[in-house]
């Protein structure tokens, strides 16, 4: 597929599907070997064990397999037993779980900022360091989803659209209420909560279109906020970057068959690029 | 087990109408606070009668309530045990009110000991600007209420009042009924002395602007929390002063033996409990936390 | 004995027979009638929540929007549009918290048989109890009223059970959200109260023998329990107390352009929130007890650990608040303790679940309807602990956090676990509450489609939730429909088990089969199957005597 203007989608729920979505950036491939190799065999096969227990005792001591009763009551070793194991086994979670968090918030050297916005109700997405004031990302209705062959309701008119392999470092916050920046394929999800900046960071490792959705209740349409993002080559992204800087910012490739979006709401808030974000983001960097 | 004679000395209660009553008139006064606030059910807004109905309709349930109770007082349904009970109520209230006043203190030490985090998280948003003003505290441009000044005067107002409530409580004991009367009276001129300060002090606050600042969009917090939980302290001083209040017309009427007085005891609780807030306020909200940079 | 009576004069021999009518169940101070009157509102509350989920499971069968039209569910006119859905959902989490388990578990089971079992004649103050229950229907009729008032993106309140802020000031500006607020100062007063009440009872009114190391487990449940609401609620209404300010006097606690923060508003929520969801459950781990005891015919296994569990439980439950909150922002350091101290919880916890199982170990099991609730309880909220333990890990939290797998895990232990420990506890005093026998067959229809039921519907949210998909969504893409239609019908299997469950009230009040005073036997220990089914009006006149061999 055209990497620019048909790229594959890549990042999306499947229908039917049972697990996490696949990985596509380093903290989620952690976090899926950490859900699926140790906590859901952990969780799974405690689960069965008391089952199992249960199942022995319906069949091994019902009133007809077991008419008379015994009447003890107490075990110690067994007491000792059940509060150990279960001890031992916390102990072994945390020790991964420990590793995970602490890598979340182990960001590599940003090689781009981008700040994303929550306004009720569609994205707003900034880029300091290369001047891109912000523009807004609105769902895109039934008919132009499916007019660009995407999917309903992930799908928006305007992507955020970053470079592949590259560290990028996502600055969040809300305009109204808290809403959420959340994208399942790179296993981040982080608070957009007016007056705070959060962060998070990701680095895509395929090119392709990768879809998330807002994920804390900000009212009526909150459904209807999806999250694009565009994941590109350098040389792609740079001629997007120059793109945004020409004059007339009418024709982007993200929107090619310029669709008769959704009365865009979003019109008001480009204006208010805000100027003092740039330094702001190692300060954050630093906290971390 | 027959339902023979009652053989035990609990207090099975008649059937009241109190709880259903008050509870209507709670909820005229929910619907009559919200017409207040907002307006609805074809109220303008501001209209308070609503409200006011159902405060009177609360009122009402708790003098009638109350009322029974002092009968069955007197007619000796409190019995020891009973006591014991009431006893057991009055102290699970007051963990109560505490955790309540948790919220408010939460509120104070969250926005002076955690200022910082919230600077270093970088802010973008040029219209809200939260970073600046939360890079001081006390927030630039707020005036404090000197502590040592009338606060203290406050402090020691209250610390007196709960020798009185004691002293008070020691002659009944003894059966001194006169001592009593008058520790009891001079409690309630230094919670209404208090209260009178309090209100001096929250004109002067309010008058001469002290907590205002345009240069930090979080003084309004400031005065937020700072009314909210002194305002709500002084809300239970006005309680605990009523209810010594009832206590001392009851002991004037001749209610109240050295061996039971229960009611009078629970308001030297009540007494002492927001003696306690006042004293963690003063420590915390006017000295220790004001003087953290 | 101690408690002979007394000089004062029992006067009222009014106690001796049941008022009429009218006076006997709108002025009611008799700890009985008024758990039946928590139950009887408990069910009603049930019904009214289960049929806002089922207008929500409706919604989500498939992707689009077709019940919750701009003309309102159905074309009703009422829950319009996709404020609607959110008002319904909304309404869904604190009638079924607020108004189901918490009426059914406490004031319910409570009432009836806290005094009962402890060998008390009636609470520690009767008239205080009967406010307690008529504050509880105020605050639910301001609920309602709150649904048919504008909220300011359409009528009700839409900003979810926890309320966040700014959603819940700015965003919603109308009345409708004040008068939900004030609905839960009220449901809250209510709470305190009962709370107070329910301590009193138990510290001063154990019959004689009776030690605090003697009392049945469900006591030192509900004993937990209360302390729990009366530690936490109080931090609840002075944070709602705030958001009423800020909506209406100018305050500035979570606005943040006034300096405010949204995220203290989650931090006092959560500081009440995470010791409510153990108040919903600590009840029903209670009554498990004694369900599996008493149908395995053999004391419970470890009473001592069983006790204090809950009491490690309920310790732990206050400190563990933000693990809701890993994806506010809140400092790295505070998140790792906070992954910590919550999954130190399943230590207590497992201790439950692997005693109820020795319990049964050995036993003589009958497995009557209330034992199948309770071995599906105990199976089930297992499932919904250990999810639990996987959201605790905030990594993981990251990929999860309000997704249909949060829904999954807390209806396991809620509509799985709670609902089940209500349903056990409620057949197990069908007889002793009502004075008649219920049809064992129509019970176990209940069960099984009820399970299998409730399974289908939420065992699939994990996959939704793994996928991705957000809650608190009213449309959702093509790729979440497998999963959410086959959670649709499993909403329609467990409503032919509600069904049923109605009929076997029909059933049980038209044949009026005589209760006996103990149906189960020898398992049956506790001091409520030594009175008659109903017990009489006022019970132990005489106060009984416990001695060390009376079992718990
Ligand atoms: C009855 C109610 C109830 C109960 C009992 C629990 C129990 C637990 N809950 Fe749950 N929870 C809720 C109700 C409940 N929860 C609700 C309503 C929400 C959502 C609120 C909202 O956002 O609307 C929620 C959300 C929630 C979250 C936040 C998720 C998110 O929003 O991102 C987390 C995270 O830590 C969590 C964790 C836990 C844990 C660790 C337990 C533990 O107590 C579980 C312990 C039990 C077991 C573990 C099983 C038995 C143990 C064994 C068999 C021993 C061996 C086990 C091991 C070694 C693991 N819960
Ligand atoms: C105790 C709590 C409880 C219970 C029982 C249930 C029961 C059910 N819930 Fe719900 N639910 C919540 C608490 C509960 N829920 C909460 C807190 C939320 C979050 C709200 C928010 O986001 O703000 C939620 C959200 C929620 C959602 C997510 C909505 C969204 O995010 O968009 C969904 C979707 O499927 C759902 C479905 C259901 C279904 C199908 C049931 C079915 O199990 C219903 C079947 C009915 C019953 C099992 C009840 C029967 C009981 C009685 C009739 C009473 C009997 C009483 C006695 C015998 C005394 N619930
Ligand atoms: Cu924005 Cu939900
Ligand atoms: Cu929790």
């Amino acid at each position: 597929a055209d990497a620019v203007n048909n790229p594959d989608i890549v990042g999306q729920p499947v229908d039917g599907a049972m697990g996490l979505q696949p990985a596509h950036s380093p903290l989620k491939f952690q976090a899926i070997a950490f859900h699926d190799h140790l906590l859901l065999p952990i969780i799974t096969v405690i689960s069965l064990f008391v089952l199992a227990l249960l199942m022995i005792c319906v069949v091994r001591f019902n009133k007809r397999a077991n008419p008379v009763p015994a009447k003890w009551s107490h075990n110690t070793p067994i007491e000792i037993l059940w509060t150990t194991v279960p001890v031992l086994i916390l102990m072994v979670i945390a020790v991964f779980s420990f590793k995970l968090l602490f890598a979340y918030h182990a960001m590599p050297k940003p090689d781009l900022t981008v700040k994303a916005t929550g306004y009720q109700w569609y994205w707003g997405y900034e880029y300091p360091e290369q001047k891109i004031p912000e523009f807004t990302s609105n769902v895109l209705t039934k008919e132009d989803a499916a007019a660009r062959n995407e999917p309903y309701l992930l799908a928006a008119d305007k992507a955020m659209v970053v470079p592949v392999h590259k560290t990028v470092h996502v600055l969040v916050t809300g305009a109204d209420v808290i809403h959420d920046f959340g994208l399942p394929a790179f296993g981040i999800k982080i608070d957009a909560v007016p007056g705070r900046m959060n962060d998070a960071w990701f680095n895509a490792d395929k090119t392709g279109i990768y879809y998330g959705q807002c994920d804390q209740l900000c009212g009526v349409n909150h459904a209807f906020m999806p999250i694009e993002i565009k994941v590109v080559s350098q040389a792609d992204f740079d001629a997007w970057v120059a793109q945004q800087h020409a004059p007339a910012p009418a024709a982007t490739p993200a929107a090619a068959p310029a669709p008769a979006a959704k009365p865009a709401a979003g019109k008001s808030a480009s204006a208010a690029a805000p100027q003092h974000l740039a330094l702001n983001t190692q300060a954050s960097v630093a906290a971390r | 087990m027959a339902s023979g004679a009652v053989k035990h000395d609990y207090h099975l209660v008649n059937p009241s109408p109190w709880p259903l009553i008050g509870s209507i008139a709670a909820f005229v006064m929910a619907v009559g606070g919200v017409i207040w606030m907002k307006g609805i059910l074809g109220f303008e807004k501001h209209t308070l009668v609503v409200f006011l109905a159902g405060l009177a309709g609360v009122l009402f349930t708790m003098g009638g309530w109350w009322r029974d109770v002092t009968i069955e007082a007197n007619s000796g349904d409190h019995t020891p045990v009973v006591g014991i009970g009431l006893r057991y109520g009055m102290v699970m209230f007051i963990a109560s009110e505490v955790m309540f006043f948790v919220a408010w203190f939460w509120i104070f030490f969250e926005m002076s000991l955690f200022h910082g985090h919230r600077v270093l998280t970088p802010d973008a948003n040029a219209t809200v600007g939260v970073a600046q003003a939360w890079a001081t505290w006390p927030p630039k441009g707020v005036e404090l209420v000197p502590a040592f000044e009338l606060p203290l005067v406050n402090t020691l107002t209250l610390l007196l009042s709960g020798t009185t409530v004691t002293w008070a409580h020691h002659a009944l004991q003894v059966g001194d009924r006169k001592s009593a009367t008058l520790g009891l009276f001079l409690t309630i001129c230094l919670g209404v002395l208090f209260t009178s300060i309090q209100a001096f002090e929250y004109h002067h606050i309010l008058a001469d602007h002290l907590f205002f600042s345009e240069e930090a969009s979080n003084s309004g917090l400031f005065g937020n929390a700072f009314f909210m939980a002194t305002g709500f302290h002084g809300f239970h001083v006005l309680i605990g002063t009523i209810f010594l209040t009832v206590c001392l017309f009851r002991l004037i009427g001749g209610g109240f033996t050295p061996q039971k007085h229960f009611g009078f005891e629970a308001a030297a609780w009540y007494w002492h409990f927001v003696d306690v807030v006042w004293l963690f306020l003063f420590s915390f909200v006017y000295v220790i936390l004001p003087g953290l940079k | 004995m101690a408690t002979a009576a007394s000089d004062h004069a029992h006067g009222h021999d009014d106690h001796a027979h049941t008022p009429p009518f009218l006076v006997r169940w709108l002025f009611s101070t008799n700890h009985k009638d008024i758990g039946t009157l928590y139950i009887l509102f408990a069910i009603m509350a049930g019904i009214v929540g289960g049929a806002f989920s089922g207008f929500m499971r409706w919604e989500l069968m498939h992707p689009g929007i077709q019940v919750f039209t701009d003309n309102g569910i159905l074309g009703s006119g009422f829950f319009k549009g996709h404020n609607g859905y959110n008002a319904m959902t909304t309404a869904h989490g604190l009638i079924m918290i607020f108004f189901m388990v918490m009426p059914a578990m406490i004031g319910g089971f409570g009432n009836w048989f806290v005094p009962i079992m402890i060998g008390a004649p009636d609470m520690a103050f009767p008239r205080m109890n009967n406010i307690s229950f008529w504050l509880l229907v105020s605050s639910f009729a301001l609920l309602v009223m709150s649904l048919f008032t504008e909220g300011g993106q359409g009528p009700g309140f839409a900003g979810g059970w926890t309320m966040y802020p700014p959603l819940s000031t700015v965003g919603h500006p109308g009345p409708a959200f004040d008068l939900a607020i004030l609905s839960i100062h009220l449901a809250g007063a209510s709470s305190i109260l009962g709370a107070i009440n329910f301590i009193t009872t138990i510290f001063n009114m154990r019959a004689p023998g009776m030690t605090i190391h003697r009392m049945p487990l469900f006591v030192w449940s509900i004993l937990v329990t209360v302390f729990l609401l009366l530690l936490s609620l109080p931090v609840l209404a002075g944070a709602i107390t705030m958001l009423l300010t800020d909506r209406n006097f100018h305050t500035h606690f979570f606005d943040p352009a006034g300096g405010g923060d949204p995220l203290m508003f989650q931090h006092l929520f959560w500081f009440f929130g995470h010791p409510e969801v153990y108040i919903l459950i600590l009840p029903g781990f209670g009554i498990i007890s004694h369900v599996v005891s008493t149908f395995s015919k053999k004391p419970v296994f470890g009473y001592l650990a069983m006790a204090y569990a809950m009491v490690a439980i309920g310790f732990l439950g206050f400190i563990v608040w933000a693990h809701h909150m890993y994806e506010t922002g809140i400092p790295l350091d505070l998140q790792a303790y906070f992954v910590a101290a919550t999954m130190v919880i399943a230590v207590p916890t497992g201790i439950k679940i692997f005693s109820w199982i020795a319990t049964m170990w050995g036993g003589s099991i009958d497995f009557k309807t209330p034992m199948l609730f309770a071995v599906g309880f105990i199976f089930l909220f297992t499932i919904g602990g250990v999810t639990g333990v996987v959201l605790a890990n905030a990594g993981i939290d990251y990929s999860l956090h309000d997704t249909y797998y949060v829904i999954a895990h807390f209806h396991y232990v809620l509509s799985l676990g709670a609902v089940f420990a209500i349903f056990a506890g409620f057949y197990y005093w069908f007889e002793k509450m009502w004075g008649v026998k219920y049809n064992e067959v129509l019970g176990n229809i209940h069960f099984w489609f009820m399970f299998v039921g409730v399974n289908v519907i939420f065992f699939p949210q994990h996959f939704l939730g793994l996928q991705g998909m957000p809650r608190r969504y009213i449309d959702y893409p093509a790729a979440f429909e497998k999963w959410n239609t086959i959670s649709t019908y499993g909403y329609m299997i467990t409503v032919v088990g509600m069904g049923f469950f109605f009929l076997l009230l029909l059933e049980a009040a038209v044949r009026r089969r005589k209760a006996e005073a103990n149906p189960w036997g020898e398992g049956a220990t506790t001091l409520e199957w030594t009175l008659s089914s109903p017990p009489p009006f006022h019970q132990f006149n005489e106060l009984p005597h416990i001695s060390a061999d009376s079992s718990h």
